[in-house]
């Protein structure tokens, strides 16, 4: 039983009030009773005077002691007289009674002359019995009274149970019981269709509906968010090229599985946070900061490629680095960072730019070529010596057994002019047959030493198979050093084959010297 | 017819003395040598209705019932029909103290009585008085 339930407390008010309100009308109602039991005794006493009034004028007016003890006797029956009395002039006639005060008086007249007072009647109230009349009288009323209030609580409780509490109580129970978002509604209760209740029942139920409503209009929101949550992400983790969202500062709120890909090719682990612009992958990040700076500055998306930062030494990894500045709704700046892989495109043009600097045939450096790296070691100033080589016999080797048998013999003496410098060296075909070899800081005694045994091999005759026969073929080799010499390329080579000149006038004239030094040239330009 | 014409014209006397009686005086007499003076009504009323049966001067009195005059006499004494009287007399009878006065025929016999007896006192109308009686009351209208 809940203590503070409805019921509870409405049967204990209902209870307790009609207990009080019987209690203090059946108190009221005892002594009003009382007063009213008093005056009518008066009244009845009235009566009996009435009643004896004029046997009592007659025995006072003839002082007839006998009647007078008739009439007080007869009077004393009654049980609300406790006794009477007959004065005439003050003198008793009849025996002494005790009055406590309380005796009402009447005035006997003459039978005969109303006018004339011949004695009084004294007739005392039994109050006693009175009083025992009233209280009865009044506790009967008392019972009835609260026997009627017992009843009329009992049965206000009851019907205040049927009709208000129980239906009340059985709605809030049940109401109690509903999860919002479901079809359960509460039952309007018998009777109450029309009244205050079923109207709240209808307005519960009318707010079920609505949240019913709107629970299932969320649940599709959700749905339809879902899905399409679902197709961007689709979009995004399916995205052949790494995409980023991150914070200007550095770290990654959003990637997606190709950045996860491109990570575990380049070698790096995964983290949060690779610095501002992912600084950290790339091999020249502020080249990359700086241009992402102008390009927002200019208002533009920067866009740039760029090299990672790789742990495999052989391959390089280029990327197309394009960078789209975000504000969001809440005035937060984010930064879109798409890498577009160009590794491929790169290495073509690697290849293309070999290509450009390199001799087909003989794979050796081209003249671009060389001069490139010429340009290079001046850059930075790496002491290196040219050797200026040209050919001797070749063109008529080529003459006589075709340019196929020419290529082969190029082709065999370039190999042989690889593998007989040094690594750091550079070995260039100059012209059809004329040979550049770049060695870098070097020595003249350095320098014979690799010239003899390169001269040695190419003296060599060379067996051609197809066609059978062994060629000879020499050379003639002019060097001038940088810095020593001449600092410009073009003045290195003039020099350079000046000197071979020299060696290529001396051929057949006597021991053959196959490289000249230009600064031992005798100088023929004085002359 | 002629029985019943007597009735009514007697009865229509009666009436007529009974009326004339009633208009006549009525005079309350005692015997000429009664010492008794003139008396009150309230005086008389004691006597008649049994409270005194001696005169105001200690002397026993008798009172005499006018058989004639008796209801007349009551009406003017006390207002009181015959009957009344008649029941008051039965009431005090069982305490035997009081008696009713005694009764006369008529006028006549009034006045003949309080003759023969010095202690009566008797009423008759004032048109009977003789040398012999006193008036003691006097009815006025």
């Amino acid at each position: 039983m809940n203590k503070s339930g409805l019921l509870v407390r409405l049967a204990l008010v209902i209870a307790f009030s009609s207990l009080a309100v019987g209690l203090i009308s059946a108190e009221l109602f005892y002594r009003l009773t009382y007063l009213n039991e008093v005056e009518i005794a008066n009244k009845e006493i009235t009566q009996l005077k009435q009643t004896v009034s004029a046997t009592a004028s007659i025995a006072a007016y003839l002082e007839d002691h006998e009647l007078a003890k008739e009439v007080v006797n007869g009077l004393g029956t009654n049980d609300i007289v406790l006794g009477a009395s007959i004065r005439i002039n003050q003198q008793l006639i009849t025996p002494e009674i005790e009055a406590d005060g309380a005796s009402l008086d009447f005035k006997l007249n003459s039978p005969f002359e109303p006018d004339k007072l011949v004695g009084t009647l004294s007739i005392v109230p039994n109050l006693s019995y009175i009083e025992q009349r009233a209280r009865k009288i009044g506790q009967n009323n008392s019972m009835a009274l609260i026997a009627q209030a017992l009843v009329v609580t009992l049965i206000a409780i009851y019907i205040t149970y049927v009709l208000i509490t129980r239906p009340m109580i059985n709605s809030a129970h049940h109401l109690h019981t509903i999860s919002p978002g479901t079809r359960d509604r509460l039952k309007v209760p018998d009777f109450h269709d029309g009244s205050e209740l079923g109207e709240l029942v209808r307005d519960i139920n009318k707010l079920l509906d609505k949240t019913e409503s709107q629970i299932s209009e969320e649940r599709k929101l959700r749905n339809d968010i879902e899905v399409l949550e679902k197709r961007f992400r689709m979009l995004f983790e399916n995205s052949v090229s790494p995409i980023v969202l991150m914070e200007p500062r550095g770290s990654i709120l959003l990637y997606n599985e190709a950045f996860h890909l491109m990570l575990n090719k380049v070698g790096f682990h995964f983290k949060k946070n690779y610095g501002p612009l992912l600084a950290e992958l790339f091999q020249t990040p502020e080249r990359l900061q700086k241009a992402v700076q102008e390009s927002f500055t200019n208002d533009e998306i920067a866009t740039g490629e760029y090299k990672l930062k790789s742990n495999d030494k052989e391959d390089s990894f280029w990327v197309q680095v394009v960078v789209t500045s975000i504000i969001s709704d809440d005035m937060k700046e984010y930064y879109q960072i798409t890498l577009h892989d160009i590794s491929k495109r790169k290495k073509e043009l690697e290849q293309l730019s070999l290509q450009a600097d390199y001799d087909q045939l003989t794979q050796l450096l081209n003249r671009h070529g060389l001069e490139k790296q010429l340009h290079n070691l001046i850059d930075t100033k790496t002491p290196f010596v040219i050797l200026l080589m040209d050919l001797n016999g070749f063109k008529q080797v080529n003459d006589v057994y075709g340019h196929n048998v020419g290529d082969e013999i190029l082709i065999h003496l370039a190999g042989v002019l690889k593998k007989g410098v040094r690594r750091e060296d550079l070995t260039c075909r100059w012209g059809g047959d004329e040979f550049v070899l770049v060695l870098k800081q070097i020595n003249k005694a350095e320098v014979l030493k690799i010239v003899d045994k390169l001269i040695a091999k190419i003296n060599k005759p060379y067996y051609l198979a197809n066609v059978d026969i062994s060629v000879n073929v020499g050379a003639s080799i002019g060097a001038a050093f940088y810095p020593e010499n001449e600092l410009n390329i073009h003045a290195l080579i003039q020099k350079a084959d000046q000197a071979m000149y020299m060696v290529k006038r001396q051929e057949g004239h006597g021991p053959t010297q196959h490289i000249q030094f230009c600064d031992q040239l005798p100088d023929t330009r004085q002359h | 017819m002629r029985r019943l014409s007597l009735i009514l014209i007697l009865s229509l006397a009666c009436n007529v003395s009974v009326l004339a009686y009633a208009d006549a005086e009525l005079i309350v007499v005692t015997h000429k040598e009664n010492p008794v003076g003139a008396m009150s009504r309230s005086q008389l009323i004691d006597l008649f209705m049994g409270k005194y049966v001696a005169y105001p001067d200690g002397r026993t009195a008798l009172p005499i019932d006018n058989n004639q005059l008796k209801s007349v006499f009551y009406n003017k004494l006390v207002g009181l029909s015959v009957a009344r009287v008649n029941s008051y007399w039965s009431r005090i009878q069982f305490t035997g103290r009081a008696r009713p006065p005694q009764e006369q025929d008529n006028d006549q016999s009034i006045v003949e009585y309080i003759k023969a007896n010095k202690n009566a006192i008797g009423y008759i109308p004032k048109s009977q008085l003789t040398d012999d009686l006193k008036v003691v009351f006097e009815f006025n209208e």
